[in-house]
This record gives structure tokens, sequence and C-alpha cells, in this order.
């Protein structure tokens, strides 16, 4: 299986804290790792790093044979990395078309003649988009789907979750990042995202997914390999029962014994 | 629910347009204080009967159904007003202001109503088109209308050195530096004699092809039509361009990227939206608006001066935007209104109308911070749903 | 340049840097407890030199109005009906937009900021016009060589000083202080712990309006003017001062203050037009918010990702 993304030695340090340190991380074609570790380990971290957001003190990050170590935001996403975010950022004054097409940034055509004068360019264009978004929405909530237009303000939690899922697949990337996706959300409602989660998935077989859980129900149903983390140091990884198993990520978790 | 989008007719905006042109005619011309509060104040209880019978929402809706169509419409019964009062000087000069305040805040929408960056500078601005087409016009021959691309040109260029250092900050140092210019500017005018120092520069009027805009026409030989008509039809004609490209600019992918950068600016840049670049790109063409809308100022007034430009004109305009529902254009023609010409009117506010403004957006911002025209969902085309 | 010139522009700046301190701690203060740009504040510090000053007329009435005593009186007037105006500014103004994004919270300060101006203005008698301020302190100056050392001048640096040492005392060393430092740090997590939020921040407001009235006051001895117009200047560069030492950071705000005052001091012995004085110090905070965005020292950092 080729490595879309190989990590190596990523240290992030804010001040004199060190909130991941050395990690070492590989993501190969199709996978969906999960991510675990107690609250402040150094997960969202490691996100934020690769994403740009952070820039690394040390260490390397790269995507299949590109460097892609401390590129800012807008580059990453144009290599094809997107992700989501613990507290939810959507634009919720805007429809749910208008946040989709938010995450379709680099397919939209920015041209000012486009945009204020061939408006029948642009109405195509428009056309077209709105199609590719309900297509992708209906593969959530068929109920979603019918409401494009609305602003995502009125909508409950667990379709939020859901636009915001859509809005990071609907640029068609090579790696998806989770944060937490089930946070704020019942049982129910996170079994359902992500079984939507896995059926996308099974249309995009080339999709290789991050994803960082504090329900361990979800990581076991969806990953196909976890990697734990503890102060911003790899504890171990492996399958999930193996690592549920392990003392020491017992030990992270509850504390020593 | 799926179901087709019900027919939006055409007519309550039109209709409300003409309302619209009737009462600020009657509102110009009328001169007793009593008879001008009185309107006022039917104006207010029929705004208030009509929101309550949802009839100002119909307005709103077939508007933005028909852009066009009312727009047109709206620039047609802003000229039949001035002709109605073509002898009336001054109503004809407030009418010319009201167009070029909406220029302004056109801009201002752009900016901040849009891309979130705060200007709390626009009447500096605006007084940078308005001294540099009055330098221009008073040591160069550059043909006039080459001057109002140069007061905005000058605008939009001074605007985007002084955002420069502020881009990849947070708001309130956009909200620091441009308070900081719009108290400045006029100090900084005053204490320069190249520039007129505290008297300022006298403009001469506008000549465009041999037309004087400064002489009085003649129609007949009773009817003498005043030489503002001449720019209130310039103003007009300019803030119907203005509102019809911020309009698209809204209604396109250029005006989604800059709610992104505006609603969550590191989502944006998670999704490839280069944040400073649609900020500056906003900044510049709202400053630009503002520029050019100072250089017919300059020429309307005759002559620029610092006291015309001071951070109270720039708190009024912020007002405006604010009164009008930041983020929609069309609220801003209704707030302009009602900030220039009723203090104007009612002399009796006139005095303590920053104060009456302040109150006013004191209660906007705390209790409908919509404004009095909220933002509607982006419709990238009017009337336009696809199910 | 002459020793003695130099050391009145010294002496000066200090002052200035003391007035501007005071401005500049208020501003901090309400960053880092609500996270909120109060644009009124300046114009607090404008109402609370005319509290005095309208103090000073009743003294005047009961025959007391002269000497420190006096000065200390209308001192306390301004300091108590300023902790009440900032007091209400919370309750109303403020606390009322915690959901609204950011920017309306802005500005509805600076427009009640206006509010405050055109009020004193139109309402208060002759407001229009610059109003003198009472010589209530000592008038005796030592002179050292061309420097002339004037008392009021040591008096009101170290009063100032006082007041600034006073608030960072109970910042750091009192109940209140580390609520207050609790709620600036997490609010979720403070209220948990029990802390009244809301009182919370009544008193921070309170408190930065009150060393608001405190720099009024200073300032309307030291010129022995006031006019309705002085705090839109004041606070704006209260503002770049908190800004430039890093909003949030208590140290940061006094540094700021302090340096505004020397480029302010720098500028007008460089420029022969004193209004670049102004136009200089700007520029040089804004080339180093350039440099720094996050100030000298560095802003609390409220975003999460």
């Amino acid at each position: 299986m080729t490595a879309v993304l190989a990590v190596q030695g990523l240290t992030v340090r804010f001040g004199g804290l060190a909130a991941l340190s050395g990690f070492d991380f590989q993501l190969h074609e199709g996978e969906i790792v999960g991510l675990i570790g107690p609250n402040g380990s150094g997960k969202t971290t490691f996100f934020n790093a690769i994403t740009g957001i952070y820039r690394p003190a040390a260490g390397g990050v790269r995507l299949r044979d590109r460097d892609i170590t401390g590129l800012a935001p807008q580059r990453i996403y144009d290599a094809g990395i997107t992700r989501t975010f613990q507290r939810l950022r959507l634009a919720s004054a805007l429809s749910v078309f208008d946040n989709l097409m938010i995450g379709n940034h680099r397919n939209l055509d920015h041209g000012l003649l486009t945009n204020l004068l061939a408006r029948r360019r642009l109405r195509r264009q428009v056309e077209e988009n709105v199609d590719k978004a309900r297509a992708l929405l209906a593969r959530f909530s068929a109920a979603l789907a019918r409401r494009l237009f609305d602003p995502v303000a009125q909508l409950p939690m667990i379709d939020r979750r859901r636009v915001e899922v859509c809005r990071a697949l609907i640029s068609e990337p090579q790696i998806l990042l989770l944060d937490e996706p089930s946070a704020g959300m019942t049982q129910e409602e996170t079994r359902a995202l992500m079984d939507d989660l896995l059926a996308a998935r099974a249309r995009l077989p080339t999709l290789s997914v991050v994803l960082i859980e504090h329900e361990m129900g979800v990581i076991e149903r969806v990953s196909d390999r976890c990697v734990v983390l503890n102060y911003g140091e790899k504890v171990c990884e492996g399958g999930y029962r193996e690592v549920a198993a392990d003392p020491r990520v017992r030990a992270a978790y509850l504390g020593e014994d | 629910m799926i179901a087709p989008q019900r027919p939006v007719s055409v007519l309550p905006a039109l209709a409300a347009a003409l309302l619209a042109g009737v009462v600020v005619a009657a509102f110009l011309a009328l001169e007793a204080q009593w008879e001008i509060a009185l309107l006022a104040l039917s104006l207010v209880v029929g705004l208030l009967i009509s929101g309550r019978f949802g009839l100002t929402a119909r307005v709103e809706a077939s508007s933005a159904a028909f852009p066009r169509a009312v727009l047109s419409v709206t620039a047609l019964v802003a000229l039949a007003v001035a002709a109605v009062l073509h002898d009336a000087h001054f109503a004809l000069l407030m009418l010319a202001t009201v167009a070029l305040y909406v220029t302004v805040c056109l801009g201002l929408t752009l900016q901040f109503g849009y891309a979130g960056v705060v200007n709390f500078a626009g009447a500096a601005f605006f007084g940078i088109g308005a001294y540099t087409a009055a330098v221009l016009a008073q040591r160069t021959a550059v043909p006039h209308l080459l001057l109002l691309l140069a007061g905005g040109a000058s605008a939009a260029l001074i605007g985007s050195i002084l955002i420069l250092p502020v881009l990849r900050t947070r708001g309130h140092y956009a909200a620091l530096i441009t308070i900081a210019f719009g108290i400045l500017f006029r100090t900084f005018l005053e204490v320069n004699d190249a520039l007129g120092g505290p008297q300022g520069l006298k403009v001469p009027g506008m000549r465009i092809l041999g037309w004087e805009f400064n002489d009085n026409l003649r129609l007949g030989a009773n009817a003498e039509v005043s030489f503002y008509f001449n720019y209130v039809v310039l103003a007009v004609a300019l803030a119907a361009t203005a509102f019809a490209l911020v309009k698209r600019v809204e209604r396109s992918w250029l005006g989604l990227s800059l709610d992104a950068v505006r609603s969550d600016e590191t989502a944006a840049r998670a999704f490839g939206v280069d944040a400073a670049r649609w900020k500056i790109l906003a900044f510049t063409a709202g400053n630009f608006l503002a520029g050019t809308a100072g250089a017919i100022y300059a020429m309307i007034a005759g002559f620029v001066a610092p006291a015309s430009f001071t951070f109270g004109d720039s708190l009024i305009l912020v007002s405006i935007v604010i009164l009008g529902g930041s983020g929609n254009p069309l609220g801003l023609i209704p707030a302009a209104l009602l900030v220039v010409v009723l203090p104007e009117k009612l002399q009796a506010i006139q005095e303590y109308r920053l104060l009456l403004f302040a109150v006013v957006v004191i209660l906007i911002l705390r209790f409908r911070p919509e404004g009095l025209i909220p933002r509607r969902m982006r419709e990238y085309f009017p009337g336009w749903r696809r199910w | 340049m002459d020793l003695g010139i130099a050391g009145q522009y010294l002496l000066n700046g200090a002052v200035l840097g003391v007035i501007y301190a005071m401005v500049a701690v208020g501003f901090t203060l309400f960053f880092g407890v609500l996270d909120v740009i109060q644009f009124s504040h300046g114009d607090v510090v404008m109402a609370g030199a005319f509290t005095a000053l309208a103090a000073f007329s009743g003294l005047q009435m009961l025959g007391a109005g002269s000497g420190i005593l006096a000065a200390v009186l209308i001192a306390l007037a301004a300091v108590s009906a300023m902790a009440l105006l900032g007091a209400a500014v919370a309750r109303w103004l403020v606390l009322p937009l915690r959901g609204a994004p950011p920017l309306n919270t802005l500005l509805i300060t600076l427009m009640f900021g206006l509010a405050l101006r055109e009020s004193v203005r139109l309402f208060y008698p002759n407001g229009s016009n610059p109003k003198p301020f009472p010589r209530l302190l000592p008038g005796e100056a030592a002179t050292l060589g061309s420097l002339s050392l004037r008392l009021d001048t040591v008096l009101l640096i170290a009063a100032g000083l006082g007041a600034i040492v006073g608030v960072h005392l109970l910042v750091r060393h009192t109940r209140l202080g580390l609520a207050i430092r609790a709620v600036a740090q997490d609010a979720e997590t403070a209220k948990i712990m029990g802390i009244d939020f809301g009182r919370v921040v009544l008193i921070t407001f309170a408190l930065g309006s009150a060393l608001a009235a405190a720099a009024g006051v200073a300032n309307g001895l030291y010129y022995n003017e006031v006019n309705f117009n002085m705090g839109l200047l004041l606070g704006i560069i209260g503002f770049s001062a908190a800004v430039a030492g890093g909003l949030g950071s208590l140290y940061g705000a006094i540094l700021g203050g302090f340096l505004f005052a020397g480029l302010q001091t720098l500028g007008a012995i460089w420029f022969s037009v004193p209004a670049y004085k102004d136009v200089f110090a700007f520029a040089c905070i804004i080339a180093l918010m350039a440099w720094k965005p996050t100030g000298l020292i560095a802003e609390k950092s409220a975003e999460r990702v």
C-alpha cells in the first residue's frame, strides 16, 4: 500500500511546552486511521500542524512524494488535504450550498469577467455546482439535500456536522482529517454519520481518512488502525483491539496505577 | 419541502419606488417645520404598519427578484424627483449628496458588510478623492471626467497602503488604524498649506466636453433649471453603477469568498481562500468608490476644506451602513435619505444629529442588528431557485 | 540639547506616559476579561474630567474650592461616577451583545462614545468650548539649572503610578483579582468554579473606567483645560498603547503607554509642526504592529482552533 501521508519526527512547541514531540505517522491510501489519546495529548495540534495553522519546530510532512512541511493552509488545501473542526466552523448565516461551495473553492472560477459580466457562464457554473452539491448531500441525507438553500443556522447539530463533512469532501480530496465528528451528538446520530461516511468513502476508494475521536465505539467500528498519543508523544499503534488492551494506553487514559 | 417558487411580481417594488419618490419630493419641497415633522411621523407609522402586515417583506422579495428593473426605475424616480424640484437649489444639492453618500456606503458595504474589514475613515477616503480632484483641477488640465478616476485611484492606493500592515491581524487592528487615520486626516490637511490649510482649496465646476455644469439651464421663457441638476444626474448615475456592481459581486463566487473571510477566517483559509488578498481587494475597491464620489463632491461644493471630512462624518457613514442593514445595499437608500435629509429639514434636530444617530445606532445594534432591511440569503440569480 | 530642556521633555513625557498607561490599562482589562474593545473608553476619560469640573463648581459654591483636598475630592467624585458609568456600559451595552459578532460590540461602544461626546458638547454649560480646569495642585517649582521641576508634575506622576500599582496589586494579590484573572483566562471554567461571571465583568468595567476618570482628572490638572473632544485622541492613543504592549497584559499596557508618550516626545522634538508628533507616534506604533502583531508582550490568544 502506498503511503499517502508520511510524517517524521514532527515537533510543535508553544513557548517552552512541546505539544507534539518527535511524532512519526504514516497514512496509507484508502485507510481510515483513528487518532486517540486523552485531552491535550496533541491530536488537534497534529492536524493544525499538517494543515499549516501551526509551524512545526522540527520534523517533516510529506504528501506522497511532495514535501508539504510548513506550507500555508491554502496550499495544503490545494494539495488535496481537507478537514473538519472540533468546534464546528461553518458560516451559519450562509446557506448550506454556500458553505459547501466554500469547500469547493479551488474548482470555482474567480475571474472578474465571469463573475461580473459573463453572467450566463456563471449561471451554468452555479447550476452545475448545485447538482454536485445536492448529489453529495443526498449520500448523507435526502432530507438535508432538499434544504440546500436553507441557512445553516436553522439546521440541527447532526445536519450541521454533515454539512461540515460534505464541505470537506466536495473538492474530492486525497486526505480527510476529521476532528471529533461525534462531539455534541447522540450515539444514534454518530452512528448515522459514520455510516454515511463509510458509504461516501466507498465511492472514493482513494480517500484516506484520519479520525480523531473520543468515542471508542466509533474508532472500533470504523478504523483500520489506531495511533495513540499522550503528552505529545506516540504511545503505541496497531489494530483497535491490540491498542485497547495495551497497558500503556490504559495508563495514559486512567493514570498510572 | 420540494415546492416550486411562488412567482414574485415586480409590482410591489415598483410601487414602493414610486411612493418613495413622492415622499422624498414632498420632504424636500416642504418648508414649514410642522409639516415636515408630520410627514416624518406619518412615514414612521406607515413603515411600522407595513412591516406588521408583511408588506416590506413583499417589497424586498420583489426587488430581489427583479434587480435590473428596480434599479432603473429607482434611478428614474430619483431623476424625476430632481426634475420636479428643478429650481430648488438646496433640494437638488441634498439629492446629489444622498446619491454620493449611497456610493460611499456601497463601498463600505463591500469592505465591512462582505469582507468584514471595518473602516472608520470613510469620510477621509471621500476627502482624498475630493482633494485629488481639487488639486488636479486647479493645477493641471486633466479632463474632468478623468478627475473622477483619479480621485478613486488615489483613495484606493492610500487605502491599500494603510491596510497592509494589519491584514494578517484581527479585526480590531483594522479598526484602530482606520480610526487613527480618520481622526488624523483632518489634522494632516490643516497643517499643510500646500493643500490649502484650514481654508481648503477652491474647485472649479465640472466641465464635460464643453458642457459647463455650473451654469443654470434655461428651458423656455419661464423655466430655469438649477445647475445642481447636472450633478444630480451624474451622482445618480455613479450610484446606480456602483449599486449594480456591488450587487453582482455579492451574487457571485466573489461575494461568497468575501463572506467566507468575514464569517470564519480560519475555516476559509483551510479551504484555500487567501483571506489577506480578498480583504485588500474589498478594501481597495470600496475606497475607490468613496474616492470617486468624493471627486464629484468637490465639484458640487466648489471647494474642499478639512472641516468637511471629519471623524464624525466617518461615523455618520458607518451609521448609514448599520441602519440600512450591513450587507444589504438596498437598505442604504432609505438610510442615507433619513440621515442626510431629515436633519437638514427638521431644523430642531440639526444640532443634535450626531447624538441622535449615535443613539439610533446603539438601539439598532442592541435590538435589531439586522438593520432596516436585513440581508437575505444569497441568490446567485434573481428569482431563481433550483429544487 | 540643553540638559534642562531635555529634562523638561522627559518630565512631560513621564506625565503623558502615566496618563496613557492608565487609559491603556483599562483597555487591556476589558479585552482580557471579555475579549471586547471598549471604544468609549477615551470618552469616559473626558466624562471623568468633566464630572470633576462639575464637582469643582459644587465645591466652589460651598466655599471649599481650593488646594489638594479639593483635588482629591473632585477626583473621588469623578472616579465613583465613572465607575458606575463603566458598570452600566457593561450591563446594558456590552454583556447583552456577547453572542453577536465582536464588531458589533466595537460599534456599539464607539457610538456610545460619540453619544457621550455630543452630550457633553450640547448639554454641559458652554460645553462646545474648551473649559479651564482649576489649578488645585501646589504651584511651587524647584529650579535646577534651566530645568524647572514643578511640584504638581511630580505629584501627578506619583499619583498616576500609585493608581496603576494599586490596580496591579488588586489584580495580582486579591481574591477579586484572582476572579478577574480566572475569567480572563477561561470564562467557562471560571463559571463552573462558581465565579459570578456577570459580577466580575461589571467590576472590571467599573475598575477600568475608574482608572480612566483618574486619567481624565490628571489630564485636567496638568493642562488646566478640558474640552469635549479630548477623549477621542486619548482613547485611540490608549488603545494603540495597549495593543502595542500586548492586549490582555497589564505590563504591556503600562509599557505601551510610556512607549507612546516617548514616541510623541521624540516627534515633538524632531518635527516643527506640532501636529506631526501624533502622526509620527502612530506611524511607529503601526510599524510595530506590523512587525509584532500580537504586541510586545504577547496578546492573550483567545482563539482555539
